[in-house]
């Protein structure tokens, strides 16, 4: 079982929580003006590598705030999480104590 | 709860009662708005807790949910009446108040191997030197998610979980205590 840290709660076990993906994928400012492809790349392709990962989880049974953390796909060891700021401004663990909304 | 003592064995050495009357408002506001937290600690008289996983005692118990979301346990009768009081003094700020009594239930649980039990569904480390008095923390037990807070007496907890888990959550305490 992982045991993965939520920036808030602490380390919990992967039970907890809920996965959510790659992190950082930004929505399109103005989807009209992309093309067919490009809407369907950001909509279904994903970058899946071999090695470090930033990676979306929830902590479902906890405080229920979605995170991120860095995940090597190959080992499962978990290099750290992060706190979610706006888009693009993802910052390192316990750098971003202040929420920015 | 009659029902549930006569399921428990004489030897279980763990008790499981409902907490009769209790109320629950769930309570959302911005903790870096010391002026919202400070209003909203003047209704309650007491603290409300900013430090993760703790809650804090007094007319009522407050416990941190989240960092913008605690759940305040009183008494039912007077959920209501704090629910708009509090709504009075908050109502300059950005908040969310709900009375969620109807959908949340806090049973107590106690007995010398209380710990031993809860530990047998439940991923977090129950040792008083990590979850003592004062600490409390959402987590699952038997895959219920459930608010477990340590009481102020050694082995004894409070579960809050939705009243739709209740009998359940009881149901598995009662059988994981029998082994």
């Amino acid at each position: 079982m992982l045991l993965i840290e939520c920036p808030w709660c602490g380390p919990r076990a992967e039970t907890e929580f809920s996965y959510g993906g790659e992190a950082g994928i930004v929505r399109p400012l103005d989807p009209d003006a992309l093309s067919d492809e490009e809407w369907a790349d950001y909509l279904f392709y994903r970058a899946n590598p071999r090695g470090a990962h930033r990676e979306l989880w929830n902590h479902a049974h906890g405080c229920r705030r979605w995170f991120g953390v860095e995940r090597d796909t190959v080992s499962y060891r978990i290099a750290g999480s992060f706190r979610l700021g706006p888009a693009g401004s993802e910052t390192g663990k316990g750098a971003n104590t202040e929420r920015d909304d | 709860m009659s029902e549930a003592m006569a399921e428990s064995a004489p030897d279980a050495r763990v008790d499981i009662n409902e907490l009769p009357g209790r109320g629950f408002l769930n309570v959302r506001l911005d903790p870096r708005d010391k002026h919202a937290v400070k209003s909203a600690e003047q209704v309650l008289g007491q603290a409300m807790p900013l430090v993760a996983n703790t809650y804090s005692s007094g007319t009522h118990r407050v416990y941190w949910l989240g960092p913008d979301e605690w759940l305040i346990e009183t008494d039912a009768e007077n959920a209501a009446a704090l629910s708009g009081e509090l709504g009075e003094a908050l109502a300059d700020f950005n908040v969310a108040i709900n009375d969620v009594s109807g959908g949340h239930v806090a049973q107590r649980l106690s007995g010398p191997e209380s710990r031993t039990v809860l530990a047998k569904g439940c991923t977090i480390d129950l040792h008083p030197r990590e979850f003592g008095p004062g600490q409390c923390a959402r987590t699952a037990l038997a895959r219920a998610t459930v608010l477990l807070a340590a009481g102020s007496e050694p082995d004894s907890y409070t579960i809050i979980a939705a009243r739709s888990f209740t009998d359940y959550l009881r149901h598995w305490l009662t059988h994981a205590a029998k082994k």
